[in-house]
């Protein structure tokens, strides 16, 4: 397969999920007008009774508005994963896909690249509206340095990339996206941060993905808290490594074996 | 019944199986098929409802494994020159699906990123070809399923195909439409490829194409040349007059007729040759003085035919 075959198919991915209306909207809202809106309500509190309530801005709130951006921007990668993995599944056209002699591991491998390229941009931008929402509304508040910017943009886009990768691989896996995104909010947004504060499941506990990427948060805090503070850096990072490979091998292998 | 010709550049059959079974549970849907599908023709596809003719072709495509037997394509042993073969292969399977939320445009172009540059190149002609080049910018979740239908056929083009596999391509069409289509599967197989037409309607097999094969619970029942399953019954024709009663009685005595059976005010002649021995039928009756305003050679048609081979096996199951 040429390098031009794969981009066109990467394309055509990437237009599969763009096209999706609803999709894309809700994508953009979770992802890029939530964080703003938050800014500008603390900045009219600030304004309001500027004795009670501090500056919008400044590196601190950045941590803050980061770490809700990262819990949308999740709920959104989930969404996107989700559409990517079992969207030619639920059309019905991915045996059309596989009648055409493509390689099936081919047709599933070109699922990630579509996704990110329409889920990091939305993400960047998201980052990029904070971090300027906090430098704006610093006040008499310390702005962000370039090195802090730079490490929660890293934490921020695995965060949120890992949820995505974990929606397209349980998504090819069963084929559907109602079921996936189902699951993984749940994962998500409750039973894994219910684990995390589960004592005695001990160091078990660093083998939760949410807790593991929390592990790369610049400070300390996010849902992750002492479990991925005392977390050395390299278990943190396997892990997600390992829930990424599980999660996209299984749906190659599901790709590559179902009846199409 | 199962000697058919073989045309176009392959040197082999379009598609060609042996022992070809696939199992669910201890169900065979598809049932030691032994099918050749020639090259450069319109080949029917028949059977009834549930007869085994989808996983027969899912099972050729590779969407799923045989239980037993082989399979080529164009000459291509499957599954190890699949991609070769499926490259010159467009298919559509039970009917055609599609990403209802973009437009029929942006449908081919996904499928052609699949297939290589040059399917892209060939979007806006396969759309014109089908019809749809002016509804090719509406989203498909809007299209009628006559519409969808040729989409799916759009699709198969875009990868100027040797060999077109359309599982019901007739389904949810309107007369008009249908009447198109048929023109331009003959165009198709005039361009020099082959179209495997599965289907239940037997008219439109009857009318569409030149070679047919006939399934029925997962079994390959009969195939040959439409002539040959279907058509004129040698030497028998059928004729009208004024006077059936008489005519019977002045040909049961003839010398060129070997039998006479009266139906529906019809005399069905079984004569002992051709042309020739029908002339002086005709002869014999005009000269007695009777009024004959009909006569055509018998044909058994494939509903027919379809109709005996399938009673039969009711009647032996």
């Amino acid at each position: 397969m040429t390098a031009h075959i794969l981009s066109r198919m990467i394309s055509a991915e990437f237009l599969k999920l763009r096209k999706r209306r609803s999709l894309f909207w809700w994508s953009l809202i979770l992802c890029c007008v939530t964080v703003p809106v938050v800014y500008a309500v603390l900045a009219v509190l600030h304004l309001s009774d500027a004795a009670h309530y501090g500056p919008a801005g400044g590196a601190e709130n950045l941590g803050h508005s980061l770490e809700a951006l990262a819990l949308l921007g999740g709920i959104a990668g989930v969404m996107i994963g989700a559409t990517a993995g079992a969207g030619d599944i639920g059309a019905g056209v991915f045996r059309d896909l596989v009648a055409t002699g493509r390689s099936r591991l081919a047709l599933f491998g070109v699922r990630l690249p579509g996704a990110l390229a329409l889920f990091v941009p939305l993400m960047v931008a998201g980052l990029a509206i904070a971090t300027v929402c906090s430098i704006l509304l610093a006040g008499s508040l310390a702005n962000p340095s370039a090195t802090l910017v730079l490490h929660y943009a890293a934490w921020l886009l695995v965060a949120t990339t890992l949820p995505l990768i974990l929606a397209l691989g349980m998504a090819s896996l069963l084929g559907s996206r109602t079921i996936t995104v189902g699951v993984l909010l749940g994962w998500q947004l409750a039973a894994a941060p219910i684990l995390g504060h589960l004592d005695f499941l001990g160091r078990i506990r660093d083998g939760i993905s949410v807790l593991a990427t929390d592990r790369l948060l610049p400070v300390t805090g996010g849902r992750g808290g002492d479990v991925a503070a005392s977390m050395p850096l390299a278990v943190a990072l396997v892990v997600i490594a390992v829930w990424a490979a599980v999660a996209l091998g299984a749906g190659a292998w599901r790709t590559r074996t179902m009846d199409a | 019944m199962t000697t058919l010709p073989l045309r176009g550049d392959h040197g082999a059959f379009a598609i060609e199986t042996h022992g070809l079974t696939k199992r669910f549970g201890a169900r065979a849907a598809v049932d030691s098929v032994d099918l050749r599908v020639p090259t450069g023709c319109a080949f029917g596809f028949l059977g009834p409802n549930g007869a085994g003719k989808t996983t027969l072709i899912r099972t050729v495509l590779g969407l799923t494994p045989a239980s037993a037997g082989t399979v080529s394509i164009l000459g291509l042993p499957q599954p190890d020159h699949r991609v070769a073969a499926l490259a010159q292969v467009g298919a559509i399977v039970e009917e055609p699906r599609f990403h209802r939320h973009l437009t029929g445009r942006e449908n081919l172009t996904v499928a052609a990123a699949v297939r290589g540059p040059e399917a892209e190149g060939r979007i806006e002609a396969v759309l014109e070809r089908v019809g749809l080049g002016n509804r090719a910018a509406e989203r498909v979740g809007a299209y009628s399923m006559g519409m969808r239908q040729r989409l799916g056929i759009a699709r198969c083009l875009l990868s100027d195909p040797a060999l077109l596999i359309l599982d019901e391509p007739m389904n949810g069409v309107d007369p008009a439409g249908i009447h198109e289509l048929r023109r331009m599967f003959r165009d198709l197989v005039d361009e020099g490829r082959t179209v495997f037409l599965s289907s239940h309607l037997l008219d439109e097999i009857e009318k569409t194409c030149d070679a047919v094969a006939i399934v029925d619970q997962g079994r390959l029942i009969t195939q040959g040349l439409m002539s040959e399953v279907a058509g004129p019954v040698k030497n028998t024709v059928v004729i009208g007059c004024d006077d059936p009663e008489r005519a019977r009685i002045l040909l049961g005595n003839h010398r060129a007729v070997r039998g006479v059976t009266a139906a529906a005010g019809r005399l069905h002649v079984q004569l002992v040759s051709g042309n020739d021995a029908a002339a002086a039928v005709n002869r014999t009756l005009v000269e007695a003085g009777l009024a004959v305003f009909h006569v055509e050679p018998e044909r058994v048609s494939l509903e027919d035919r379809f109709l005996e081979i399938t009673s039969r096996l009711g009647v032996a199951s």
